[in-house]
């Protein structure tokens, strides 16, 4: 429960951050106290303001003030609406915390749900059969501004509508978007006479081969987080599917593939790699903070994590006194590529709220993906920017040139093919089972025991998950 | 949650202690290498509170640049006031609530007989081997039932009673001289005056005992606050400390250090407040 | 038909196991049995003998019906038998007492029995219903699983999970047989009582082998369960009994020592689990860097290595514990009168000898309530200290059972498969207290003085 999947932790602290985050941060205290006095004056006001309830997965300086400056700016912005951000410090814990709410019957208005827990929301429903969510696309009905705010929901990114989209529609807001890239010390990569990243698994293995013979070499030469998203991101690279009916994209899922040919082959990739001393296990799943800071205290010379903190990842090597460049997440070099997909989260709105609360939900949402705040975002995480206008913004900026490292994930996106497997499984459950392959990885790296055998009883394991998930729901 | 529930009385008592003959020094010694090692974690942690993460990856062992900064994260952005208020609020209320109904609870067994007396002494005895933390679940689905989730009583109502608080009285009770409730009743005080005119000053120690006990077991209640409670504003500390893990690059090893210093430092007043009663509240059985 | 045979096996068993020299003890004994076994088959929903329910459902339905009616029966023996010893029955005269309205004792306990009966006793009874399902948090559907929960934690065969716990208990009343009917002094009498302390690790193995042993099977959560507490108990006693000797003696500034070893007492086990965490981390922590800078060796990372990360928890825990350990001790210390120490050491007892025959008796009472509440300590309060350590980690070698209860029940959102855990740690500790209600018969008194 230490860090949000796909990077939730991570800000530079304040002397080290990029001049978009410090403008962030300097905003950040005019506009609270700006919320400070709005909300004093909405007290005194005749009408009180609609409260609306907004729970993030985000604990970390950057991310949360963003969230919090943004609205405040809204609720200077519209008088009549008081968005309250509660934060919590990783999407696994919102999740818990939103099946707590949701049996007691009381969700917030709007919620965090990272991709794993988009068919666990849809099918969500209270004592009384009804939905708990409801489709931000039906709410928006056509509408193309809402209390004033541009609708930007049907300017989202592809790479994201993919992911998001069923029954043709969007039933989330998309939000943070990113996927998984490799961050290089390009500085010991040169000591070492490597010029550009290793772009395969086995490129990976000659550079770490060089790396470790250096005299001063590192601990380590690479290390990622033991996370379930690693696995679904390397199935996506070999085409394989997770998950039966077009991995729940045709229909609901009722069959895991996690034992599947390419998944023994990689999970067996990345144990040998452990077990030649070139990758680390920190030993925490889910631990973004602490490879971050393996990577940040030049403890290994590459890192996989997620874009989310391109920026705050690279500014970190600059303070610490060395280059960072980012490149595609490597891959077999053996198979042919299919593609890479996303990670991250959307926004779920409650349903059953009155007509005002739901159009204040709606204007927020809208307003804090708006080509400009969508644009500071990319720039103050690395998460891609999650609206057409928004990358244009920023091409006109002339951004990308200026950091190349923050393209290099939209780019991976945009290179997959569209295949079910690139896009990503939709299927019931997918949080526990995430985790059933995520211990499943840990007990190989840790015990050394047999892939396949292992992946033979994470299988069954994921599959009785399923089976229990599509009992309840199906 | 569990460990409170087994204080029961036996004769304990702090003595004068005996004096060393000889030389002192190897004691001094020895206690001095007890003391490091046991306060070494602490040391530790208020110098790494000073540091920021580069000085600490630097190894550097003198105090950092990094306490304002740090201070300033945790107290004000992260609202380390609020959460220990809460959780100030939250101790005051269940360590008073349990004061008074096991002293309520402890005179109705001391000093009255009724039918099915035993019965409702088996009742309670039996709790005492029904530690919340294995029904949990059962109990979060009741407590929110309640409509108490996110609440102050859904964070103390059920830890309003204990029997170890009650058997505590009970005994405490039993062994006061018997002619103290026949005077009281003979100048005609009714049950309650005689609880709080007669027993609770002569009850000071079982008081401050329990109290210690109870205040430094709620301050530290972590599993039920994190069920029950979403909403910040209504967080206890011990899970404020989760969201403090990563507050900047990486971990955030000196915001957390000195908040895990700072919401250290209230029960440690109370215990060291309480000290004497707590202590003496358990010279209670068989020599009084 | 299973019903039946249920409630008539139970009824006897309550009859047998609570007494029956007089007609109030048998009507007694009746009404317990068969009160025990109402309160688990209702709390099950009588699943076991449901029409689609499989046969060794319905035998191990009429075997909770008896096991019930058998701890209603003899727990409430024991207690009763411990009122009387102690002059409390239920007929009990005292002086002192008011005589008011029958409702005035009723007033001042309603409180303290409401909470008890709504956030105790309703919570333990809902557990084990839980237990017999299929459900999630916030699910609209219930499916129904009744002892499925619990088999699949258990090895396949209903035999060994039979055969084994009761071999070891018979094992342990044979041996304890042996050593009473022996001839005090002979070598049967020395051996028996030598080997009688083992029983307890036998039973402990015999339960480890009925637990399902494939990746993910509750047997590495019960195996952490036990070698962490153990670990925790041992240790935390001797160095809290080790320290009290050393802060016994009066020396200039003894106050000041004694309160600064015993004020972790009051530091929370998530304050204990991020200090720990602070300095075994690989990357930032004092202990790596030390080995690393001045020593030049990598100092091993205790997450990634299961013995170390449950040495770990095992520090950060005893460090907690320690001064509330010492606390109890030092006061049982001084309660022994300096003249008997004297006179032991007059007689030319060696130290050691003194500890034995002067010391440790005298502390006994005081090592046993520690054991119990480091136990519980070991059992509960740990979480905290695991969450922000290991979080269950290397590979679930540090998840001990109430982790693994949050984290199916909660994180995995799974209520029933949680709630079954919950019922087996409940009859852990419902053991445990059998045990310790046993043992401490004439040594502590229950508040029944």
């Amino acid at each position: 429960m230490l860090a949000a999947a796909c990077g939730s932790d991570d800000s530079g602290s304040s002397s080290e951050t990029t001049a978009a985050a410090s403008e962030t941060t300097a905003a950040a205290s005019e506009t609270t106290a700006a919320s400070d006095d709005s909300a004093a004056s909405d007290d005194s006001a005749a009408t009180e303001a609609i409260d609306i309830q907004m729970w993030i997965a985000f604990s970390d300086d950057a991310r949360l003030n963003f969230t919090k400056d943004r609205a405040a700016e809204f609720n200077a912005k519209q008088p009549g609406y008081n968005v309250v951000v509660t934060s919590f410090d990783s999407y696994n814990t919102v999740f818990e915390q939103a099946q707590l709410a949701i049996d007691d019957g009381n969700p917030p208005e709007i919620i965090h749900f990272f991709e794993a827990a988009t068919q666990e929301a849809l099918d969500a429903t209270d004592s009384n059969g009804d939905p708990i969510f409801k489709s931000v696309t039906e709410a928006v009905a056509g509408r193309t501004e809402i209390l004033g705010e541009p609708v930007v929901l049907d300017d989202v990114v592809s790479a994201a509508t993919k992911y998001y989209t069923i029954d043709g529609s969007l039933y989330s807001m998309p939000w943070n978007t990113s996927s998984t890239v490799m961050f290089s010390n390009m500085d010991i990569l040169n000591a070492a006479g490597i010029t550009e990243p290793p772009t395969t698994w086995q490129g990976i293995e000659e550079a770490c081969a060089a790396i470790l013979a250096l005299a001063d070499a590192p601990d380590n030469c690479i290390t990622w987080p033991n996370h379930g998203w690693w696995f679904e991101q390397a199935m996506g690279q070999a085409g394989q599917d997770l998950a039966n009916n077009d991995n729940g994209r045709s229909g609901r899922a009722t069959e895991v593939f996690l034992n599947s040919e390419p998944a023994i082959e990689y999970i067996q990739w990345w144990s040998d790699l452990e077990d030649s001393g070139d990758y680390v296990y920190t030993g925490t799943q889910r631990d973004w903070a602490g490879t971050a800071a393996a990577f940040s205290a030049q403890n290994v010379a590459m890192l996989m994590y997620s874009s989310s903190d391109v920026t705050i990842i690279t500014e970190d090597g600059a303070a610490n006194g060395f280059e960072v460049k980012t490149s595609y997440m490597p891959y077999d070099g053996d198979r042919p590529y299919v593609g890479n997909l996303i990670g991250g989260a959307t926004l779920w709105m409650a349903n059953g709220l009155t007509p005002e609360e739901e159009d204040g939900a709606l204007a927020f949402m809208n307003f804090f993906s708006n080509p400009d705040n969508a644009a500071l975002w990319h720039q103050v995480t690395g998460y891609i920017p999650i609206t057409n206008a928004a990358t244009d913004l920023l091409e006109v900026e002339g951004w990308f040139e200026e950091s190349p490292n923050s393209a290099v994930a939209s780019a991976q996106l945009n290179d997959a093919a569209d295949t079910p497997a690139s896009t990503g499984a939709l299927l019931g459950n997918f949080v526990a089972i995430r985790d059933v392959v995520t211990i499943a990885i840990e007990d190989i790296l840790v015990n050394n025991v047999d892939v396949k055998t292992r992946m033979d009883s994470a299988q069954a394991e994921a599959q009785q998950q399923l089976d229990d998930y599509n009992e309840l729901y199906g | 949650m569990a460990a409170h529930d087994h204080h029961r009385g036996f004769s304990l008592h702090v003595g004068k202690p005996g004096l060393i003959k000889g030389r002192t020094w190897p004691t001094h010694l020895g206690l001095w290498i007890a003391m490091l090692v046991i306060l070494f974690p602490l040391l530790y942690a208020a110098l790494i509170s000073t540091q920021t993460n580069a000085e600490i990856f630097r190894f550097q062992l003198t105090p950092g640049t990094g306490l304002g900064k740090h201070f300033d994260q945790v107290w004000n952005d992260r609202a380390l006031d609020r959460l220990m208020w809460n959780s100030l609020v939250q101790a005051t209320i269940i360590t008073v609530a349990k004061t008074v109904l096991s002293l309520l609870a402890g005179l109705a067994f001391v000093y009255f007989n009724f039918r099915g007396k035993w019965l409702v002494f088996f009742f309670v005895l039996i709790t005492l081997m029904m530690p919340t933390e294995v029904m949990i679940l059962a109990l979060f689905r009741i407590v929110s039932d309640l409509g108490w989730k996110d609440t102050m009583a859904g964070l103390t109502v059920p830890f309003a009673a204990s029997a170890t608080g009650a058997f505590l009285f009970r005994q405490h009770f039993a062994n006061l001289p018997r002619d103290l409730s026949e005077a009281s009743q003979i100048d005609g005080a009714s049950p309650l005056q005689f609880l709080f005119k007669i027993l609770i000053p002569l009850s000071w120690n079982v008081i401050g005992a329990l109290a210690v006990i109870q205040f430094v077991f709620v301050w530290n209640m972590y599993l039920w606050p994190v069920l029950i409670i979403s909403d910040q504003d209504k967080q206890v500390v011990q899970v404020g400390l989760q969201g403090l893990q990563t507050l900047d690059t990486g971990l955030s090893f000196g915001p957390l250090m000195l908040a895990a210093l700072m919401v250290s430092i209230p029960p440690a007043v109370v215990f060291l407040a309480l000290q004497k009663p707590f202590m003496a509240g358990f010279a209670l059985s068989a020599d009084k | 038909m299973g019903i039946i045979s249920s409630f008539l096996l139970a009824a006897a068993i309550g009859v047998l196991s609570f007494g029956y020299r007089t007609k109030r003890e048998v009507a007694l004994g009746l009404a317990l049995g068969i009160l025990g076994a109402s309160v688990i088959l209702a709390a099950l929903d009588f699943c076991t003998f449901a029409s689609d329910a499989e046969s060794t459902e319905g035998v191990m339905g009429v075997g909770l019906a008896g096991a019930f009616a058998w701890m209603f029966g003899s727990g409430t023996k024991a207690i009763l038998r411990k009122q009387e010893a102690a002059g409390l029955g239920s007929g009990e005269i005292r002086t002192g007492t008011f005589r008011l309205g029958w409702y005035w004792p009723w007033l001042l306990l309603l409180p303290t029995l409401v909470i008890l009966v709504f956030f105790l006793y309703l919570p333990a009874y809902r557990t084990f219903t839980l237990s017999t399902k299929l459900t999630r948090l916030g699910a609209p559907r219930v499916g129904e699983r009744c002892l499925s929960n619990f088999s699949e934690l258990l090895v396949p065969s209903p035999a060994v999970v039979v055969a084994l716990p009761l071999a070891s208990i018979g094992l342990m009343w044979g041996i304890g047989l042996w050593h009473n009917r022996a001839e005090p002094g002979s070598f049967a009498h020395g051996f028996s009582g030598a080997i009688r302390p083992f029983g307890i690790v036998i039973f402990l193995f015999a339960i480890y082998y009925i637990f399902e042993d494939v990746d993910g099977g509750y047997r590495q959560i019960y195996f952490n369960t036990v070698i962490v507490s153990s670990a925790i108990v041992v240790v935390s006693m001797v160095a809290g009994l080790g320290l009290a000797y050393l802060t016994y003696g009066y020396v200039r500034g003894i106050m000041v020592y004694r309160t600064l070893l015993i004020w972790p007492y009051a530091i929370s086990p998530p304050v204990a689990g991020i200090l720990f965490f602070m300095m075994f981390n690989a990357t930032g922590g004092i202990f790596a860097a030390v080995a690393d800078n001045w020593f030049g060796f990598d100092f091993p990372d205790y997450a990634r290595n299961a013995t170390l990360a449950r040495i770990t928890i095992v520090l950060a825990s005893v460090w907690k514990l320690l001064g509330y350990n010492l606390l109890f001790f030092l006061a049982g210390l001084q309660t022994v009168p300096r003249e008997q120490i004297d006179a032991a050491a007059i007689d030319g007892a060696n130290s050691f000898q003194r500890f034995r025959k002067v010391i440790m008796p005298a502390l006994g009472p005081i090592a046993f309530f520690l054991l119990i509440t480091n136990l519980t300590y070991s059992f509960f309060d740990i979480y905290g200290t695991i969450d922000f350590l290991t979080k269950g980690a290397p590979a679930g070698a540090t998840s001990v059972a109430i982790y693994e209860i949050i984290r199916v029940g909660v994180d995995n959102g799974d209520l029933g498969r949680g709630a079954a855990q919950s019922v087996v740690l409940f009859l852990a500790v419902i053991a445990l207290t059998a045990w310790q209600f046993k043992q401490s018969e004439g040594r502590i008194s229950y508040g029944s003085a």
